[in-house]
């Protein structure tokens, strides 16, 4: 009887993976590949401890790509990030003053901070239907403003202050010569991977990204969903700040810019679909790592910011080109 | 024939049917017009006095950027897409432009301004052909590009600098009087135009319904294509504004015009679903951002909060929107 | 292959031998199929048979994989729907091609628009025009100013034939035209089809609705398994049924024995909301309760009310004697009300396309089976296969996504969901439209069995024969109000009827 669980496990492991698989194949193959192309312009490249380091810059934007690919798997989206994601890294510092007796607290208002304005975002969507696009990016004005305001423009007393130790420690310290963040990581994908493929919730996840009507007649609190999946997306942005802040120390003004559209990008890449209710986040910590390795390529090869930004947009084009046309809307 | 409720023979006149179909566009103006009775309450308040012509010249001159993206992105919006590279074309706009233009001279001015619309049309055809033709999803080809033309702004303006001609920024964006006016109205001309071509009704009908409005014979992926060329002219056309109006170049002045464009589309009207909007709504939209900055200040809000009130406007005004709709909708 | 006839003069269009393979459904296998200008062509067959395959080969929408098709005698290559349209052909399909966004005037004539200075359009003439249309075919109650998304499906469908009629075709093909249409509407398009034949054009239509067919058809072609299998012009019903099917099927609607306890098991009161205005009724342990009335009277609304889809505004709904508080589906479907609703358009509103058969089967009761909100694969396995043998679904495997399956066998998929949550309040609204005759008595035999198990069913067809044949008493509405009961033991179609157009009727 166990044995044919198992087997039927695996095969529903195959069942979610295959029709994806071969676009995760093609990000982890891209983010080889460039890895390549970095160890061939610059030695060291592809040594141990700078693989760590672009791996660790991979997980924050994978960190980040979790919460986006849950709202984007019911054709959401959520432009707060960037500032949900620097208000909770202020926000940790300047309630734990760098202190780790005060970090459970601090980093407990941190995600509590990204909880509550992805609740804010989930009612607006789901009770009042504003169109995710505007009510997340006016959330994300809501909180710079409430940041810049707060912290009068992060020039009060409290805002110097730096990242626990304790905080620090759990994303930066090695366990076997690897970093504490990576662990963290691995057991994320395991953990979101899990929900998705195993449990009720996650189906009612693909169910919801596929026929929000269907899924309805059958039963499915649409709504409820769809808020709680904000939720988590504001949790993972917050999260994401708390680690920046740990690996960085200190954080300071415009920390989480960059992180949406390489959100997004890390997401398509990953190959969910941007209309819902196809992909995982296998996928999407592939599309993380290419992208963390891209960019780390370019600065290796000492390119000036514009052919950076160049490159970066080229590259991702192509490896979009290569998984072939999304499939026409019925 | 189809039961009761079909109404027996009798039909609605033309004014009921098109105030119950246009509610986000009659929304859109009446929250231009309450927005720009806040700012004249507010100012008064302030300064003892009404608005004059300087204030209404800064002020149309401020909100023509914004004005020009916003309508480029809600074609795009029509026709079921977004385009993120709004604010990078701006950027290589306005770069090129302050460069270019240094020297001053009509020919000089006028050459250099049709080339920036030609590579504006160029940028948009990239997009429309990785879109329609490529089926890649816009959001991301839109972001791609958008690192693509940041890139290429950097590029020709490492540093902002540069210089308008005082007669550029003269013709455009007058700073003595609100000659910008008029092209508001050349626009909204032009608007009207767009809506009786077949081109802009194909761009609606593919909006509503691709596989629908290919059975009826409509060139999708040629209209398609045209709509985000169109985008990236009027993204052109956006930053040559800004240009003019803040008199030099900056290469990352247009990123904030991307999401900005958005906000403003929504307000008008326009949805990301497409085949529903205006540009009409859009441009009111514009000009109800820019005059909000202005009334947060007369309303000595803390600069710093400014964000904060900007986006529970916006929320709130597509809340407002909806519930409206909703109402209107019951009534019937 | 054609019926002898000793006309000579070339078919208005002809597919012969023609195959189309997609992926491993081999949809059309060498048929061929051939009309006539000035006759009025009937397509019959099962789903899957393979008549919407050949009428898009025949309207340029996909090409055959072999095969040849001729215009008039002329060997065409119908690469795109612009060259068949260039050819005078036209196509209405069952998925409409209109602008939801857009005034009905802006759909019927788009891409022929008036124009007036420098090829603009002219919006004021627009709906005058459409008006000047519907005059012409007889289309009233339209309003060319409206939304299309705001007009009934039935109307949406009049505008999408009209649309296509106006543009003169000498070919047309008709793919389900009256799957949206009722009494006085199937008759305009009966009398829009005569005028077209008179006129000497070319109709080609599809129906699952042998009146229809046999109504309007001059001759008549059936399809098999992706093969035609002769063409007629005198043919009875049962004839073509055993063509269609390949064995003789038994067309009589079976009997439901009578009630013999009246238990209620749902009860409703006053009920008012969207449409719908002071209801009453009980629904009996066991029993087949028939929703009849005219199309659009509040029967769709009164399935979604009671499912907890619409909200009610007055009144109240007892299940088992309690008094509920339903506000969801999600709590229509609780073990305590165990309702279930089967909705009209299985597509869009019942079954998620891409997901597994076991995902669509499980999806409203995952939660009992589950630990701690994790599936537990064994037990769901056991439960799909148990469910896939009862109810002879045709699959390959339960992993399987839904829309590899044929129409029939996703209807059963969307029937056995229900089956699996054990709901003993069944929602029929409209279980056999768009099936094949197979399937329909599949399904007939199945409500006898459901009822025999104690479990009641509400039941609404736009086929009064079904309703009046099945049911033990059947409820007429009439503007969202109770309008008439019947009971006893021969209620017939004729009594329905009367009732739904409010004329006195025995009660």
């Amino acid at each position: 009887m166990s044995g044919q669980r198992n087997r039927l496990s695996s095969m529903r492991l195959l069942r979610t993976l295959t029709p994806d698989r071969r676009r995760t194949a093609y990000a982890f193959g891209v983010a080889i590949l460039l890895f390549a192309v970095g160890a061939i312009v610059r030695p060291g490249f592809a040594e141990w401890s700078s693989i760590q380091a672009v791996l660790t810059v991979a997980s924050f934007v994978g960190f980040v790509a979790a919460g986006q690919m849950f709202v984007v798997l019911i054709a959401g989206i959520d432009l707060s990030v960037p500032w949900v994601l620097n208000a909770s890294a202020i926000l940790l510092v300047t309630s734990s003053l760098g202190q780790d007796d005060r970090t459970l607290w601090a980093v407990m208002l941190a995600l509590g901070l990204g909880l509550g304005v992805g609740l804010i975002n989930g009612l607006g969507i789901a009770l009042f239907s504003v169109p995710a696009v505007v009510m997340t990016l006016g959330m994300n004005g809501i909180m710079e403003g409430l940041t810049l305001g707060l912290s009068n423009g992060f020039t009060c007393d409290a805002c110097s202050s730096s990242a626990p130790p304790a905080v620090r420690g759990a994303v930066v310290s090695r366990l076997f010569g690897i970093p504490a963040d990576l662990y963290l990581w691995v057991g994320i994908i395991l953990l979101v991977s899990f929900v998705l493929s195993f449990t009720t919730f996650g189906r009612r996840i693909y169910a919801v990204g596929n026929n929000l009507r269907a899924s309805y007649l059958a039963g499915i609190n649409v709504r409820a969903t769809t808020v709680i999946l904000y939720m988590l997306s504001g949790m993972f942005a917050a999260f994401t700040g708390i680690a920046l802040v740990g690996y960085g120390g200190s954080p300071s003004l415009g920390i989480g810019d960059p992180y949406l559209f390489q959100s997004i990008a890390a997401v398509v890449i990953g190959g969910v679909y941007i209309t819902g209710g196809r992909g995982h986040y296998l996928g999407v910590a592939a599309g993380s790592i290419s992208l963390a390795v891209l960019i780390s390529v370019l600065q290796a090869m000492n390119m000036p910011e514009y052919g950076r930004s160049i490159v970066y947009g080229v590259v991702v084009l192509l490896v979009l080109l290569l998984y072939g046309r999304e499939r026409r809307e019925a | 024939m189809s039961g009761p409720e079909a109404g027996r023979g009798k039909r609605r006149g033309r004014w009921s049917h098109f105030s119950a179909q246009n509610v986000p566009l009659l929304l859109a103006f009446l929250i231009l017009a309450g927005t720009v009775i806040f700012y004249v309450v507010l100012f008064y308040a302030s300064l003892g006095r009404f608005p004059g012509n300087f204030e209404l010249t800064s002020t149309t001159n401020s909100a023509l950027p914004l004005v020009f993206a916003t309508v480029g992105q809600t074609i795009v919006f029509l026709c079921r897409g977004i385009d993120l590279s709004v604010g990078g074309m701006m950027d290589i706009s306005n770069s090129l432009a302050a460069v270019k233009m240094q020297d001053g001279g009509i020919g000089n001015m006028v050459g250099w301004s049709a080339i920036i619309l030609l590579i504006g049309a160029v940028g948009g055809l990239l997009n429309g052909l990785l879109v329609a033709v490529g089926r890649l999803q816009p959001i991301v080809v839109t972001l791609a590009t958008l690192s693509i033309y940041q890139g290429i702004a950097i590029k020709i303006l490492p540093q902002p600098g540069g210089k308008i001609p005082p007669g550029y920024t003269a013709f455009l964006t007058n700073t003595s009087y609100p000659s910008a006016l008029i092209f508001v109205a050349l626009l909204i001309l032009f608007w009207l135009i767009f809506r009786r071509t077949s081109f802009g009704v194909a761009i609606y009908a593919i909006g509503n319904d691709e596989e629908a409005a290919r059975a009826n014979g409509v060139r999708t992926t040629r209209t398609r294509v045209g709509a985000y060329v169109l985008g990236g002219v009027f993204a052109a056309v956006a930053g040559l504004f800004l240009a003019a109006t803040t008199t030099g170049g900056d290469a990352t002045a247009g990123d904030s015009f991307t999401l900005t464009s958005i906000a403003a589309a929504f307000l008008g009207g326009t949805t990301i679903f497409g085949g529903r909007g205006s540009a009409l709504g859009s441009i009111a939209g514009a000009f109800v951002l820019s005059i909000l900055i202005s009334v947060l200040f007369f309303a000595g809000i803390d600069p710093l909060y400014q964000s904060f009130y900007q986006g529970l406007f916006l929320i709130l005004a597509v809340v407002i929107g909806t519930l409206v709709g909703r109402l209107v909708g019951r009534k019937r | 292959m054609s019926a002898s006839d000793s006309n000579s003069t070339a078919p208005a269009i002809e597919g012969t031998e023609i195959s189309k393979t997609f992926g491993a459904v081999k949809a059309l296998d060498g048929a061929s199929f051939a009309a006539r200008m000035g006759e009025v062509h009937g397509l019959v067959g099962e789903n899957g048979a393979g008549k919407s395959t050949m009428i898009k080969v025949l309207s340029g929408v996909l090409s055959p994989d072999s095969g040849t098709v001729r215009v008039k005698g002329h060997q065409m290559e119908l690469g795109n729907p612009q060259v068949a349209q260039a050819s005078g052909i036209r196509t209405v399909f069952q998925e409409l091609s209109l602008m939801s966004w857009m005034t009905v005037a802006e759909n019927l004539l788009l891409r022929r628009e008036p124009k007036g200075f420098a090829r603009l359009l002219k919006r004021r003439d627009l709906a005058p025009r459409a008006e000047q249309v519907f005059a012409e075919l007889g289309v009233e109650n339209i309003d060319p100013l409206e939304l299309v998304a705001n007009l009934t499906l039935a109307q949406q469908q009049i505008v999408e034939i009209a649309r296509n009629v106006i543009q003169d075709p000498e070919i047309l093909f008709l793919d389900e035209p009256t799957s949206s249409l009722a009494g006085r509407e199937v008759e305009w398009l009966f009398g829009l089809l005569d005028r077209l034949r008179e006129e000497g054009r070319c109709v080609i239509f599809t129906s699952h609705r042998w009146r229809e067919v046999e109504r309007l058809a001059d001759r008549i072609t059936v399809f098999r398994d992706g093969k035609d299998v002769g063409t007629h012009a005198e043919i009875d019903e049962s004839q073509v049924i055993t063509l269609m099917t390949g064995r003789k099927v038994d067309t009589a609607y079976p009997e439901p024995p009578p009630l013999k306890e009246a238990e209620p098991t749902l009860e409703v009161r006053g009920l008012s909301g969207p449409k719908l205005s002071d209801l009453s009724f009980v629904l009996h342990k066991g029993e087949i309760l028939g929703v009849g009335g005219l199309e659009g009277q509040g029967q769709r609304e009164l399935f979604l009310t009671l499912f907890g889809a619409d909200d009610l505004s007055e009144g109240e709904i007892l299940v088992g004697g309690e008094l509920t508080r339903i506000h969801s589906p999600g709590d229509a479907i609780r073990a305590e009300f165990g309702i279930a609703l089967i909705p009209e358009d299985r597509k869009s509103d019942g079954l998620l396309l891409p997901m597994s058969v076991r995902d669509n089967l499980m999806l409203p009761v995952m939660g009992r089976y589950s630990v701690g909100g994790v599936i537990r694969g064994g037990t769901e396995k056991d439960l799909v296969e148990q469910m896939i043998e009862r109810l002879q679904i045709r699959l390959r495997s339960a992993d399987q996504a839904v829309d590899t399956l044929s129409g029939g066998n996703q209807q059963k998929t969307l029937v056995g969901r229900w089956l699996l949550a054990d709901s003993r309040i069944l929602l029929f609204y409209d279980v056999t439209r768009g099936v094949d005759v197979a399937t329909k008595q599949d399904i007939y035999e199945l409500m006898l069995q459901l009822i025999s198990e104690g479990r009641s069913i509400l039941f609404y067809s736009s086929e009064t024969e079904e309703v009046a044949a099945l049911s033990h008493r059947v409820l007429i509405v009439r503007e969202g109000k109770l309008s008439a009961a019947l009971e006893g033991p021969n209620i017939n179609t004729e009594e329905m009827v009367a009732a739904a157009l409010g004329e006195d009727v025995r009660a």
